[in-house]
């Protein structure tokens, strides 16, 4: 979680046409990829840093080239608990990731080694995924990194 | 020639300068600015928001230039899917060395100044550059 309020934000104001609609899918596959938190509709935010700033511009680009109206804002909440809730909105959203791929991983334990060993490396390539827009390490990163292991473990014992 | 990006250069930006370097002017010159506004008038801007050499629809800024300046060596294209991933991480390609490039990209990044990173990538993308060359010869990895 948050440690100080006075972490900074990169925010995306956007609104985009309904039609097309191939643009506003692209858009709103790209914001969920990275795992933005949604402060109301059309206002998006990521925590500050080159990376992220430099993420959210394409896509406001990408948002002018479709007709739309989009701008970047750095911002710092004013209150502890507003900045609270909006990293606690995009932590659970990669909980439930972390979790599902827990469960995939576990339940891959009982597979035939060759397609236990596909599943791992499929589940690996999500994890790092999910890492990509875990932007406050929430808990649940552990329990899917162990189970991840477990199943590397036994797909080495195999290979032994 | 001049040409302009900005400052902190990771993989697409690297990339482009490499590809600049090796097929469109033999003697450029990089500028690193922290705003659009502030490209020189000479120069062109690339990797930049706003400018014609950026990102287009899926596209990074090297898939970008590649079209612009109709450049068609497969090879090149193939080095793409490598960049694209590096760069977006969208799985439009199968490219697993994309993740390793990145991060030695950012890592990079972190210890020197755009234009050493631009001087340390440019060997390891002529070695990337024949590495792919070789492969999409033999059909394989090469060892």
């Amino acid at each position: 979680m948050v440690s100080e309020s006075s972490a900074k934000w990169v925010l995306l104001a956007y609104r985009i046409p309904r039609e097309p609609s191939t643009p506003r899918i692209s858009v709103w596959r790209k914001l969920r990829k990275l795992g933005v938190g949604h402060l109301v509709d059309g206002l998006v935010a990521l925590p500050l840093d080159a990376r992220n700033q430099e993420r959210l511009e394409w896509i406001a680009d990408e948002v002018l080239e479709a007709g739309g109206h989009a701008s970047i804002w750095v911002a710092q909440s004013t209150t502890a608990s507003q900045e609270r809730d909006l990293a606690r909105q995009m932590g659970d959203a990669v909980a439930v990731e972390y979790r599902a791929l827990t469960d995939a991983a576990r339940d891959a334990a009982g597979l035939p080694p060759p397609q236990r060993r596909r599943t791992l490396a499929r589940l690996r390539r999500e994890a790092q995924r999910i890492r990509g827009r875990d932007y406050f390490s929430v808990a649940e990163a552990d329990a899917a990194r162990a189970a991840l292991a477990d199943l590397g473990h036994a797909a080495e014992e195999v290979a032994r | 020639m001049r040409w302009a990006t900005r400052r902190g250069c990771h993989v697409d930006r690297a990339a482009c300068a490499w590809l600049i370097r090796r097929h469109l002017d033999d003697d450029p010159a990089f500028v690193f600015v922290d705003d659009p506004a502030d490209v020189p008038g000479d120069a062109t801007p690339f990797d930049m928001r706003g400018v014609d050499l950026a990102h287009h629809g899926d596209d990074c800024t090297f898939e970008t230039i590649l079209r612009r300046y109709h450049l068609d060596d497969p090879v090149l294209w193939d080095l793409a899917r490598l960049v694209h991933e590096a760069d977006l991480a969208d799985d439009r390609y199968d490219a697993p060395e994309a993740h390793g490039l990145d991060v030695i990209c950012r890592g990079l990044s972190m210890v020197a100044d755009d234009d050493t990173v631009l001087a340390i990538t440019a060997p390891m993308f002529d070695g990337l550059y024949e590495y792919r060359r070789r492969a999409l010869m033999l059909g394989r990895e090469p060892s």
